[in-house]
């Protein structure tokens, strides 16, 4: 994909900027061009002026021009404007050519200016013929007035030279400005958890970019549409199962009290543990649906402590079948703002995984306690057990909805780290997993961090 | 006992009249909210087991109208609609209990009897659960029938957690229910009086909870 080859190139900021700049360098160019152009031809002319000038001051004023022409002292002095003032040879008097003269010119030169090669080098000569016809030159070194010209002209370009660089930074932060909100709605989009499906605001947008927002907030809420369709339908199917689940789970009890042969019997057994995984099943799938859909309930403050005492109320006689030695590790109580049938269904899940895969005579411990950080304060609940634990690698995997570790034969609906997860997106909270043994990487350590402001009991 | 089976479901409805009868109740079956509304004013009911999801007439507009009709039959919900509010509505419309779907037979009859003992005013001073049994007018406690004596404290104890077998009760809480206000409470008197009663009932009749406190195990 080009567009991931060179980012740049797809940038609008980029591009935009960099279309501008060249259009300012061009036009500073050209205008530049034009200018020093200009400003050479003129410097040209008005040195053609000056000599035309000298010649007639020379002329009115007759001066004295020797065919020894020695250079003008007033015009001398500026090494720059060297200016040559000499008479040229006459044609008929054939005076042979002293040698005193700066310049060897030949004498059949036209009246007027010209450019004339001599000695290899460039001149600009203006020839006037004098009432006794006698003829002088006054002239001047084009290499000389080049210079001029072009110092004239490049003085032209400063302000080109000086203001392109400053226009160019200035155009760059400008365009920056504009995009910003761009950016800033890519940014807000980006920070979304899952279930925020609202729409964008589109206010303080550009007109351009609006229509983007409004298609953007039309997918939106399509995409809510399909997402609730589908969670509505996993509700509606789980819930449907229900009958039929409960026809089959009544009449296999009722098998179970008629007379039977001890193969049957055991069968029978079989039979209904499988319904027995089925209902837990539909009931974990319920909860997954309710769990994924915004809460309906309002958040109060809940005891953790009393969430604690329920959860382990529930599942205390499948501890005592094993043997766990479950219990509470912290004495102060902390409350946390969020739905008690949230919270609950958080610490039961985790509770009962624990207990699932801890082995008899294991312990499993849950806690609660406050961080008091320097911005923030949280609250951290954490469940450890005394069973396997899960290795760092097969961490992330297990928070999918029917993912199951290998080597583990016990009956669970692969869901309970789902319904977690989707609870703990749900209300701001962070999950982590570690071993409860560091050291020697055994059980299952889960710490649920919940970073919104809660209360502290008062008690 | 005569019940009115209230359900659509061909299959459940067969199977929860057959247990019914294995159960010697005498059970009458219909599979719409407005036979049951007829069933119920033709003929008097111990009980109404009522599946909320019916075809014609709502369960809710059926119990609605049976105690509209200032009918005190003992009403029994039998739902798979799990959201709450529909068993609140229920209760509040004047549902005696639920049970939600899917469920076995053994909670069903359990609910029943259950419900039919409070509507009898028998709810009687008896607290159980499947080893202890503890009359509270008496004031004595029986370990699998077997008489058992105890002290004032350690029934008053035993009290508090007998009525609600498998609810945890704090230190605090059991203080509370064992001293009157002001009386002096001896540190460990909680730890002393269970280390007693343990003695006496067995070790698993009432179990710790690290960090929570104690209950009595609804089952053995």
């Amino acid at each position: 994909m080009a567009g991931a080859q060179n980012p740049l190139r797809q940038s609008l900021q980029f591009r935009l900027s960099a279309w501008v700049s060249a259009l300012l360098l061009g036009v500073a160019v050209v205008a530049g061009a034009f200018s020093f152009i200009t400003a050479f031809e003129e410097a040209n002319e008005l040195q053609d002026d000056t000599l035309r000038q000298i010649a007639a001051l020379i002329d009115r004023n007759h001066l004295p021009v020797t065919t020894a022409s020695e250079q003008l002292p007033e015009f001398a002095s500026d090494s720059d404007v060297q200016v040559v003032v000499q008479m040229l040879p006459n044609v008929r008097e054939q005076t042979p050519r002293s040698s005193a003269t700066p310049l060897r010119l030949p004498a059949e030169l036209p009246d007027g200016l010209q450019t004339v090669m001599v000695e290899d080098e460039s001149w600009r000569l203006f020839v006037t013929t004098l009432a006794a016809d006698r003829r002088f030159v006054v002239g001047q070194q084009t290499a000389v007035r080049d210079e001029t010209a072009r110092d004239g002209a490049l003085r032209t370009l400063m302000p080109f030279v000086i203001l392109i660089p400053i226009l160019l930074v200035v155009l760059r932060d400008v365009i920056r400005r504009m995009l910003k909100p761009m950016r800033d709605l890519a940014t807000e989009l980006d920070g979304r958890s899952d279930q925020d499906l609202g729409a964008l605001g589109a206010t303080g947008l550009p007109t351009e970019v609006r229509p983007f927002v409004v298609a953007i907030n039309r997918m939106l809420m399509r995409v809510e549409q399909s997402v609730s369709q589908q969670r509505r339908f996993l509700a509606d199917a789980a819930h449907e199962l229900r009958s039929p689940l409960t026809a089959l789970s009544l009449q296999a009890e009722r098998l179970a009290g008629t007379l039977m042969s001890d193969a049957a019997g055991e069968r029978l057994a079989a039979l209904r543990q499988g319904i027995r995984r089925a209902r837990l099943l539909l009931d974990q799938l319920l909860t997954l649906a309710r769990v994924q859909d915004a809460p309906s309930a309002a958040a109060t403050p809940v005891s953790v402590l009393g969430v604690f005492r329920q959860v382990i109320e529930e599942l205390h006689p499948q501890a005592t079948a094993k043997s766990i030695d479950i219990g509470v590790t912290s004495e102060e109580d902390v409350s946390i703002a969020l739905t008690e049938f949230d919270l609950q269904t958080l610490v039961r899940n985790l509770v009962d995984n624990a207990i699932k895969y801890t082995p008899v005579r294991g312990r499993v411990d849950l806690a609660v306690g406050v961080d008091v950080g320097v911005s923030v304060r949280e609250v951290v609940v954490q469940v450890s057990d005394s069973g396997p634990g899960i290795a760092p690698e097969a961490r992330a995997r297990v928070f999918e909805p029917f993912h199951r570790l290998l080597g583990n034969d016990e009956i669970g609906s692969g869901l309970g780290l789902s319904i977690v997860k989707a609870i703990a997106d749900r209300c701001g909270a962070t999950v982590a997993l570690d071993y409860t043994d560091v050291a020697r990487s055994t059980g299952l350590r889960v710490t649920l961090t919940f970073s919104r402001p809660v209360e502290l009991d008062s008690t | 006992m005569r019940v009115l089976l209230v359900e659509d479901d061909r299959m459940i409805g067969e199977a929860v009249e057959a247990a019914l009868v294995d159960a010697a109740y005498a059970p009458d079956w219909v599979r719409d909210g407005q036979s049951a509304i007829e069933a119920v004013a033709a003929q008097t009911y111990d009980i109404v087991l009522l599946d909320l999801g019916l075809p014609k007439t709502d369960g809710i507009q059926v119990l609605r109208t049976i105690r509209g009709r200032n009918n005190a039959v003992p009403v029994l919900i039998i739902t798979a609609r799990d959201a709450v509010e529909s068993r609140i509505q229920g209760l509040d419309l004047g549902a005696d209990d639920y049970v939600l779907k899917p469920f076995e037979m053994a909670e069903l009859l359990a609910r029943m009897r259950a419900v039919a003992r409070r509507k009898g005013g028998v709810a009687g001073p008896l607290l159980c659960n499947e080893v202890l049994s503890l009359d509270v007018c008496a004031r004595t406690v029986a370990l699998d029938g077997q008489e058992i004596h105890l002290s004032a404290r350690e029934f008053a104890l035993l009290h508090a957690l007998m009525i609600r077998p498998g609810a945890i009760l704090s230190r605090g809480e059991l203080e509370d229910r064992m001293y009157g206000w002001g009386s002096e409470v001896e540190s460990n008197a909680v730890e002393f009086i269970i280390h007693a009663l343990r003695k006496k009932l067995g070790n698993d009749a009432i179990k710790n909870v690290r960090g929570v406190g104690w209950l009595v195990p609804k089952t053995r």
